[in-house]
């Protein structure tokens, strides 16, 4: 039996450096809101999906047993799922095939990431712990090169995005300031502070040529959803979000690409590809999208490659107002991954929980008009890997 | 601390290589900059594989890569948990196999996409010896 997936409950903490309560608290607060929020009691949950509870940290090894256990939950679909930053799409992903397939009714996904660590503490102890982990991240080629973040691939990609298409570090900063506009009306946004083009410009220099203000934070949250059959979503007081297309592509390289281009990546335009044709809907469809865009650079050149401008018109569709105007496409009302903060395993689904408010209407103060149809997008590595995902209000 | 980092670098390399990686940090011990190719199809490989990923048969044969490429791009870490800061990284493009992560020896400011570069090494230790680049001339 074949139905529809919907989400009809959507519930998030506000991102902040460290989680104020514990990882098992922030899961049963933000599980608990999305199943009063879609008007459901935990009996009826029979999927649950989770990511690990703190991406880069701790292992999450038989987390999904436990909160089903903490919860008071019996289900007949379970797992946690790991993909880098794609993690907590794919948990969204597998809920919503799940209900799709039949093989449960409501699923609850829920997505905690506590990245804050206290690395002061014992130098020693950390070091030893840093250096084997970012082996494990960057594999025994590049690590060794002494990466500790991610940053410099990116900051490589941004060099060529000028080098090759004229970008400048003017239109980066105009990025980040456009994004903390849309963040100062969002109560959840860990960057809300009003910042100008030369605040950005002035920043500290993390990896030329991207800046500290280029950046998106490290930062924690918790989300949580619930994706539900049509039959159930029929019966629901509010309106329902469905999942009308998904689209994935994961490229054989993690991190540096050995001979694809570092300006535009197959994935995320595969990606979308794949979610515009199952849902029967294209970039010019799409009154919201919530993109992955993690470094300014990166975010111009996501709108791209998600097919919404030419190769190396970005810059100029931000100059000329098009990337937040009326009428067409708005992108990140959030405040995106550089003023919402970016607790990277929770991202998604907090891209779920923000194109659902948009969707149904509650977005309050930042409220985009006429929201029917939104994009999500998250992608893993230096966007190795992309998932794409279309939600459609009833 | 450099010792504690060197000894947990080199634990790490052995817990998420591969007999290949064994292989290449060997190679690079004894100054030589090698990778895989596969007999069948070609293909050179970087990093190295025991096998050949882009037709997935078994036979493949180390070479020496290229000693000479160009920066295809470059960045420099302010902040770097094994060499002082800043410290530059670039993509080099080597002829027939890609752009591949290396260390930059050259200040940030002098260098440019698509300079001629030239292979050097670096010794961290006697165990871990890296490729690097360095400007031609």
């Amino acid at each position: 039996m074949m139905t529809r997936p919907a989400i009809i409950g959507a519930a998030a903490l506000p991102v902040r450096r460290s989680l104020e309560k514990s990882i098992r608290d922030s899961a049963t607060e933000v599980a608990l809101d999305a199943l009063a929020d879609a008007g459901l009691g935990g009996r009826e949950v029979d999927g649950l999906f989770v990511s690990p509870p703190g991406l880069s940290g701790p292992p999450g090894f038989m987390w999904s047993c436990a909160l089903a256990h903490h919860l008071g939950l019996s289900t007949r679909a379970q797992a946690l799922v790991e993909c880098g930053g794609t993690t907590a799409a794919l948990a969204l992903k597998m809920a919503a095939d799940a209900v799709r397939l039949g093989r449960c009714r409501v699923a609850l996904v829920v997505a905690v990431d506590q990245r804050s660590t206290d690395a002061q503490a014992d130098l020693e102890f950390f070091l030893k712990n840093a250096v084997v982990g970012l082996v494990g991240l960057y594999g025994p080629y590049d690590a060794v090169y002494g990466l500790g973040a991610p940053i410099p691939y990116y900051a490589m990609s941004a060099q060529r995005y000028m080098y090759e298409y004229g970008a400048s570090v003017s239109d980066f900063a105009e990025l980040a300031v456009t994004l903390r506009t849309h963040a100062k009306d969002n109560p959840r946004a860990e960057h809300r502070k009003p910042i100008t083009t030369d605040d950005v410009l002035a920043s500290r220099i993390v990896c030329p040529p991207l800046k500290l203000l280029d950046c998106s934070s490290f930062s924690s949250g918790a989300a949580a959803v619930v994706v539900v059959s049509e039959e159930v979503a029929k019966g629901c007081s509010k309106r329902a979000v469905y999942v009308t297309g998904f689209g994935e592509h994961h490229e054989p390289a993690h991190f540096a690409p050995l001979r694809s281009p570092i300006t535009s990546f197959g994935s995320a335009s595969q990606a979308a590809r794949a979610a515009y044709a199952e849902s029967g809907r294209g970039p010019a469809d799409v009154d919201v999208a919530e993109v992955y865009g993690v470094f300014s650079a990166t975010e111009l050149m996501l709108y791209e490659d998600l097919g919404f401008f030419d190769k190396g018109q970005a810059p100029r569709a931000l100059r000329d107002g098009k990337t937040s105007g009326e009428g067409r496409t708005f992108f990140n009302p959030s405040g995106g991954r550089l003023s919402l903060g970016h607790p990277a395993g929770v991202t998604p689904l907090l891209a779920a929980v923000e194109l659902a408010e948009q969707i149904r209407g509650e977005a309050k103060g930042r409220k985009v008009d006429k929201v029917d149809i939104g994009l999500l997008h998250a992608e893993h590595g230096m966007i190795n890997g992309s998932v794409v995902a279309i939600l459609e209000g009833a | 601390m450099k010792e504690i980092i060197d000894q947990k670098t080199l634990e790490a390399i052995r817990h998420y290589g591969d007999a290949t990686t064994e292989e290449f940090y060997r190679r690079l011990r004894e100054r030589r900059f090698m990778s895989t190719r596969c007999t069948a199809c070609g293909d050179v490989a970087f990093p190295p594989r025991g096998f050949c990923p882009a037709c997935h048969q078994r036979d493949v044969t180390w070479i020496d890569l290229p000693v000479r490429g160009t920066l295809y791009a470059f960045t420099q870490q302010q902040r770097s948990i094994r060499f002082s800061a800043p410290d530059v990284i670039g993509l080099v493009e080597l002829a027939g196999v890609g752009h591949i992560l290396t260390r930059i020896d050259a200040p940030f400011e002098l260098l440019s996409i698509g300079q001629p570069m030239q292979l050097d090494f670096y010794e961290v230790s006697r165990e871990i010896v890296l490729h690097q680049f360095r400007p031609v001339g």
